[in-house]
C-alpha cells in the first residue's frame, strides 16, 4: 500500500513539506529496530507508509483527524527504541516527535517539569540538577523519553527505591486522543497547571497507561508533568578519566557500593530491610553479577580478560546500592542501617568494587542510567524475559527461574554464558514492589543462536503464566491476550478501552490490544 | 575494508540513537547536548550515523536503489565522527567508517554532488579543492625570508594546506606562524606554489584514488627530500596525515605536527617567551581533524571468533579509536601561557567538540547547513562568556568567520597563533 497522493498532500500541508518523507531510504531507518529478527526475520520490519515530524500539539491533533478521516492509521514514538515503536502492518504512517524536544518547564519549588515528548533523560536531569533536583531514569538508559517511559511504557529503573517508577511519576497530561481531540488529565484539566496527575481535573491514568503502557496504541501524549526528587550533590557533575571508563567523583553526600549475599532468599530478605529502612537513593542489580565485569572494560575482548581475573561466583546474588542523604547526620544513620541489614542477613561489600576508581564508574553507571546499555557490546545483542512488577518476593523468584532455564540454552551454546544470573531490576517505593527481568545476551546472526534465544522466551512466557508471575516485561504482540486470562481479564477492559477512545481504530493496534469485537 | 566488510558490524546497531548525543554522562545542559549537527539538521533518524548505516544495510540488501534523497543523506554530514566517538562508549563499532565507506561507494557507483565534482576537478587540474589556480599556491608567503624547500634543505617543513595558501584572508595567519617559527629560530621552509594538496578531503567525500595519488605523492616527495619535520597550520591536513595516510601503509619517514604542537614545545623550550599581556577572555574551539579525528588509524586485521558460548571477540583484540589521543591540551597550554587571556571552557569540548560546520565537503555542497552549525558553536561560545571564540585551523576560522558576517553575533575571532604572536 503506497498512501494516496491527496493524503500525502493534506499530511504535507499539516507539517510542511520538509517535515514529511516517503522516501524509501528514510522509511527504511523507520523500519529496522531492534529486535526486529524476532518478529520480521531480518533487521528491519513493516516500513511505514510515511514519516511525519509534527512540530506542536496542533499539528499532531490535525495529523490524527486526518487519518481519522482519511482511513489510515498511525504510530507515534518519541526516542523510539524498540521494535513495538515500528508499525504493525501496511497503512500506517510514523510519527517521530523528535521536534518536540522542549523542557517547558521546572517548578523548583514544587518539585516538577513539565516536557514535551523528545527530552531525553540526561538533559532533563542535568536541568534538574542545577536546581538541587533529580529524575528517576529508566534503567535502559537516559538516552530514552522521559515522557514516553511516562506516558507509555513501562518506566522501571533503580532509582525507584527512593523515586518509584514511572508510572507514579508522571503527573498533569496534554494527550492527543485516538479520534484527535485534546483531553487535559489532572490537574492541568482543571486549569490549575501540570502539579497533579489526579486531579483536580480528570484521572485517568490507568486506562492511559496502566502497568505496562499502551506503546503508542492509544493516541499521541504531547506535554506531561514529572515529578522531580531532591539531588544532594553539587549543581553540575564533571567525570573523571577516560570514557568507556569514566567515572563521576561521589559527592560527600553519597556512597556507593556493591553487594553480595550467600543465596537469593538473603539478598530478598535484605532488600525488604532496605525498603523497610526507606534507605537508598538508587538501588538494584544495575549490573547483575555476568555484567559487573564490564564495569572495567571498553570492548568484549576485555570481558574475556576479566573473567580471567575474577570469577562470576565473586559477585553471586549481588545488588548495588547508593546512600544518599541531605546531612551527614543522616547519611551516618544509613550507613549504619546498611551495616546492621549486612550483619543480620549475612551480606558483605564486594571488596575490589571498593576501589575508588570503580566506585566512581559504578556511581556514574548508577546515577545517570548508562550501564546496561553494554549488553549489546558482549554477543551483538539481548533479549529480556520475565520481569512482571510484582512482589519483591515474586521479583526474586524470577530471577531464580530465569537462572534455571537459561541453564540449559547455555549449556548447548545458543546464548552467552554469562553465568546464568543475569536478572536486572530492583525493588522500587522503598520496597512496596520490585521486578527482575532475566536477560539473555545471543547473537542474532547466528541462526542457532537465534533459535535458542526465541526458544528461551517461548519457554520462560509459559513459565512465568505456568508459576502466576505475571505479564514479562518484553514486549511481544499478542502479550495481553496470553496473559490477560492468568490476571483477571484484564485485556478485556483493554479491548474495551480501545473500542471506546479509538472508534475508527486509528492509533495502530500491534503492540497493544485489538479493540472489542 | 569495504562497506560489505562493516555489514555484520551495521546488523548489530541497536537503533539506541547514542549516536546523536554526547557520550550521555556528558551532558552538561538542555541546550548543548547534541553531538550531531546533521541529525540535528535533518531531522529525520536517516540523518544520524545509525540511520546512515541502515541506509548503507538496505542499499546492500538491495532494498533500496540511489535516489537524491539518499545522495543527500549521504553527504549532508561534516563526518565529524563525534558521533563514533558517543556510540563507542557502549558498543565495538565504527560508524565513521561505514559512512566514509559509504561514500567510497557512491562515488565508485558514480553516486556524486556536482559541489563535489568541482572541488575534485580543481584538484586533478591545480592541485587543490578550492579551485584556484596552482600558479597562485604560494602567494601567501611573498615577501617572507623563508626558504624554498624544493630548492633547499631546512630542517622543519611548513605545509600551509590549500585553505591557508588560496583564502586571502587568513593569509595573515599562515604569515604569522612562520614569524613565529623564526622569532624561535627554527630553521623553516615551504614548498610554495610545489605544494600540493593533501588529498584529506577526497577522501572525506569518498574519492580514493585522488586521496591515494594525493598521499604517496606527499609522502614520496618528503621522504626523498629527506624532510624530517612536516608542521601544519591546518588542523585538515594534520588530520589527513594522522588518520588517512596510515591507511595506504607507506612508511612515513617524518614527524607530523601540528603547529600548536609545535609552538607548545618552543613555548615550552624557553625559545618563545610569551611576556606581554593579552587581556581577553576567550573560549578554545577544539577543530574535530586536531581533536578527535587526529588520532592515528589504527590497523587490524582479523576474525570474529566466539568465546563463552556466543560472546564475540576479535582475534587478534581490536584496538579502537574513542577520539581521545586528540591534540587537545597543546593549544590550550598555549593560551594559558599567555599571560591576562583567561580560558573559558564551551560544554562540548575536546573528543565531544561540536562541529565548525566545515568538513566532510558540507561548507560546498551545503554551505547553509555549514552556516547553521557554525552558528550553533558561535552560540555555545558566547554562552561561557567569552569575548573571543580561538581556534586552530583555517577551515574553522572560515566557517565561524561566514557565520559572524552573515548573522552579526559580537563575539572576536582568532586563530591561536595571533594571540601568540601579540604577547611576544
Amino acid at each position: 500500500m503506497t498512501l494516496h497522493r491527496n493524503v500525502y498532500q493534506v499530511l504535507a500541508d499539516i507539517v510542511g513539506h520538509e517535515n514529511i518523507s516517503d522516501e524509501p531510504v528514510i522509511l527504511d531507518t523507520y523500519a529496522f529496530q531492534w529486535l526486529a529478527e524476532t518478529i520480521s526475520g531480518t533487521k528491519f520490519c513493516t516500513r511505514p507508509e510515511a514519516v511525519l515530524l509534527p512540530g506542536s500539539v496542533e499539528e499532531v491533533q490535525a495529523i490524527v483527524k486526518a487519518c481519522n478521516s482519511n482511513g489510515i492509521r498511525y504510530k507515534a514514538f518519541s526516542t523510539g527504541w524498540g521494535p513495538w515503536n515500528t508499525v504493525g502492518g501496511e497503512g500506517v504512517i510514523q510519527l517521530d516527535l523528535r521536534r518536540m524536544n522542549r523542557i517547558l518547564e521546572i517548578d523548583e519549588k514544587n518539585m516538577f517539569a513539565v516536557v514535551e515528548p523528545y527530552v531525553i533523560g540526561s538533559q532533563l536531569q542535568v536541568e534538574a540538577m542545577k536546581k538541587g533536583l533529580n529524575c528517576h531514569l529508566i534503567g535502559a538508559g537516559a538516552n530514552t523519553s522521559i515522557l514516553a517511559s511516562a506516558t507509555s511504557m513501562a518506566g522501571y529503573g533503580l532509582s525507584g527505591i527512593f523515586m518509584g517508577y514511572s508510572n507514579c511519576n508522571v503527573l498533569a497530561v496534554e494527550w492527543v486522543l485516538p479520534d484527535g481531540e485534546i483531553l487535559k488529565l489532572g490537574s492541568l484539566g482543571s486549569g490549575a497547571g501540570w502539579f497533579g496527575g489526579d486531579g483536580p481535573g480528570p484521572s485517568l491514568r490507568g486506562v492511559m497507561r496502566g502497568m505496562i503502557g499502551a506503546l503508542g496504541g492509544i493516541g499521541v501524549f504531547t506535554k506531561c508533568g514529572i515529578k522531580l526528587y531532591p539531588w544532594y550533590g553539587p549543581p553540575t557533575t564533571p567525570m573523571e578519566g577516560i570514557h568507556p571508563l569514566d567515572g563521576m567523583p561521589i559527592p560527600e553526600s553519597y556512597q556507593a557500593h556493591s553487594l553480595t549475599f550467600p543465596s537469593w532468599e538473603a539478598l530478598a530478605d535484605a532488600v525488604y530491610r532496605i525498603g523497610e529502612a526507606e534507605i537508598g537513593y538508587v538501588m538494584g542489580r544495575a549490573l547483575p553479577p555476568g555484567l559487573i565485569p564490564v564495569i572495567s572494560i571498553s570492548s568484549a575482548a576485555d570481558y574475556t580478560q576479566m573473567l580471567q581475573m575474577v570469577t562470576i561466583d565473586e559477585f553471586k546474588y549481588a545488588i548495588q546500592i547508593i546512600l544518599g542523604a541531605n546531612s551527614a547526620r543522616e547519611l551516618e544513620y544509613q550507613k549504619r542501617a546498611l551495616e546492621d541489614i549486612l550483619k543480620e542477613t549475612r551480606g558483605k561489600i564486594i571488596p575490589m568494587m571498593e576501589e575508588q576508581s570503580v566506585k566512581n564508574i559504578l556511581f556514574r553507571h548508577l546515577i545517570k542510567s548508562e550501564g546496561i546499555s553494554r549488553v549489546f557490546q558482549l554477543a551483538g545483542t539481548f533479549a529480556t524475559s520475565l520481569g512482571a512488577g510484582t512482589s519483591w518476593d515474586a521479583a526474586v523468584a524470577s530471577g531464580k527461574l530465569g537462572e534455571q532455564l537459561k541453564r540449559k540454552y547455555i549449556e548447548r551454546g545458543a546464548i552467552a554464558d554469562d553465568g546464568g544470573d543475569l536478572a536486572w531490576g530492583g525493588a522500587y517505593q522503598h520496597c512496596r514492589f520490585g521486578h527482575l527481568e532475566e536477560i539473555i545476551m545471543y547473537d542474532f546472526q547466528d541462526p542457532d543462536s537465534l533459535k535458542g534465544a526465541e526458544e528461551y522466551i517461548e519457554e520462560s512466557a509459559q513459565a512465568a503464566i505456568d508459576k502466576s508471575l505475571g505479564q514479562p516485561i518484553s514486549i511481544v504482540r499478542g502479550m495481553a491476550e496470553q496473559f490477560g486470562p492468568t490476571s483477571c481479564d484484564y485485556h478485556i477492559w483493554m479491548k474495551r478501552i480501545k473500542k471506546a477512545f479509538d472508534p475508527n481504530i486509528a492509533a495502530d493496534p500491534s503492540f497493544y490490544v485489538e479493540p472489542a469485537e | 575494508m569495504t562497506l560489505q566488510d562493516y555489514r555484520i558490524d551495521i546488523q548489530r546497531c541497536s537503533r539506541c540513537s547514542l549516536c546523536k548525543w554526547l557520550p550521555l554522562s556528558q551532558i552538561k545542559s538542555w541546550r548543548f547536548a547534541n553531538a550531531c549537527p546533521s541529525m540535528v539538521w535533518g531531522n529525520f533518524h536517516a540523518y544520524s550515523a545509525g540511520g546512515r548505516m541502515i541506509a548503507a544495510l538496505a542499499l546492500l540488501d538491495g532494498r533500496i536503489d540511489y535516489t537524491d534523497k539518499l545522495v543527500e543523506i549521504v553527504y549532508q554530514c561534516q563526518m565529524d565522527g563525534a558521533c563514533d566517538v558517543s556510540c563507542k562508549v557502549n558498543r565495538d563499532m565504527d560508524p565513521l567508517e561505514v559512512m566514509l565507506e559509504l561514500r567510497a561507494k557512491c562515488v565508485e557507483e558514480g553516486q556524486v554532488l556536482p559541489a563535489h565534482m568541482v572541488m575534485i576537478e580543481s584538484l586533478r587540474s591545480d592541485d587543490n579543492v578550492l579551485g584556484e589556480p596552482k600558479a597562485e599556491r604560494g602567494k601567501w608567503a611573498e615577501g617572507l625570508d623563508v626558504k624554498d624547500i624544493t630548492k633547499e634543505k631546512a630542517d622543519v617543513l611548513y605545509f600551509a594546506g590549500c585553505r591557508y595558501s588560496f583564502d586571502q584572508d587568513l593569509w595573515k595567519i599562515a604569515r604569522d606562524a612562520i614569524a613565529l617559527l623564526k622569532i624561535a629560530g627554527v630553521d623553516v621552509g615551504i614548498e610554495g606554489k610545489e605544494e600540493a594538496c593533501c588529498g584529506g578531503r577526497a577522501f572525506e567525500i569518498g574519492y580514493r584514488g585522488e586521496f591515494t595519488k594525493y598521499a604517496e605523492h606527499s609522502i614520496e616527495t618528503w621522504n626523498t627530500a629527506d624532510v624530517r619535520t612536516v608542521v601544519t597550520p591546518c588542523s585538515d591536513c594534520y588530520g589527513a596525515f594522522k588518520f588517512h595516510y596510515p591507511r595506504i601503509g607507506k612508511e612515513m619517514n617524518f614527524e607530523v605536527l601540528h603547529i600548536t604542537e609545535y609552538l607548545d614545545r618552543l613555548i615550552k623550550e624557553g625559545r618563545l617567551k610569551p611576556i606581554k599581556k593579552v587581556p581577553l577572555k576567550v573560549t578554545y574551539h577544539d577543530p574535530c581533524h586536531l581533536g578527535r579525528l587526529s588520532e592515528p588509524y589504527i590497523p587490524w586485521e582479523g576474525v570474529e571468533k566466539k568465546v563463552l558460548g556466543q560472546v564475540i571477540i576479535k582475534d587478534p583484540p581490536r584496538e579502537y579509536r574513542r577520539g581521545t589521543s586528540g591534540i587537545y591540551e597543546p593549544p590550550r597550554d598555549i593560551l594559558r601561557s599567555i599571560p591576562g587571556i583567561e580560558l573559558l571552557e564551551m560544554e562540548r569540548i575536546k573528543e565531544y567538540a561540536w562541529c565548525c560546520g566545515a568538513g566532510g565537503g558540507v561548507k560546498e555542497a551545503y554551505p547553509e547547513f555549514a552556516l547553521w552549525t557554525a552558528d550553533e558553536r558561535i552560540e555555545e561560545a558566547k554562552a561561557t562568556g567569552a569575548e573571543a571564540l580561538v581556534t586552530a585551523c583555517p577551515w574553522c576560522e572560515r566557517s565561524f568567520r561566514d557565520a559572524l558576517e552573515q548573522n552579526g553575533a559580537k563575539i572576536k575571532l582568532y586563530d591561536i597563533v595571533e594571540l601568540l604572536l601579540e604577547a611576544l
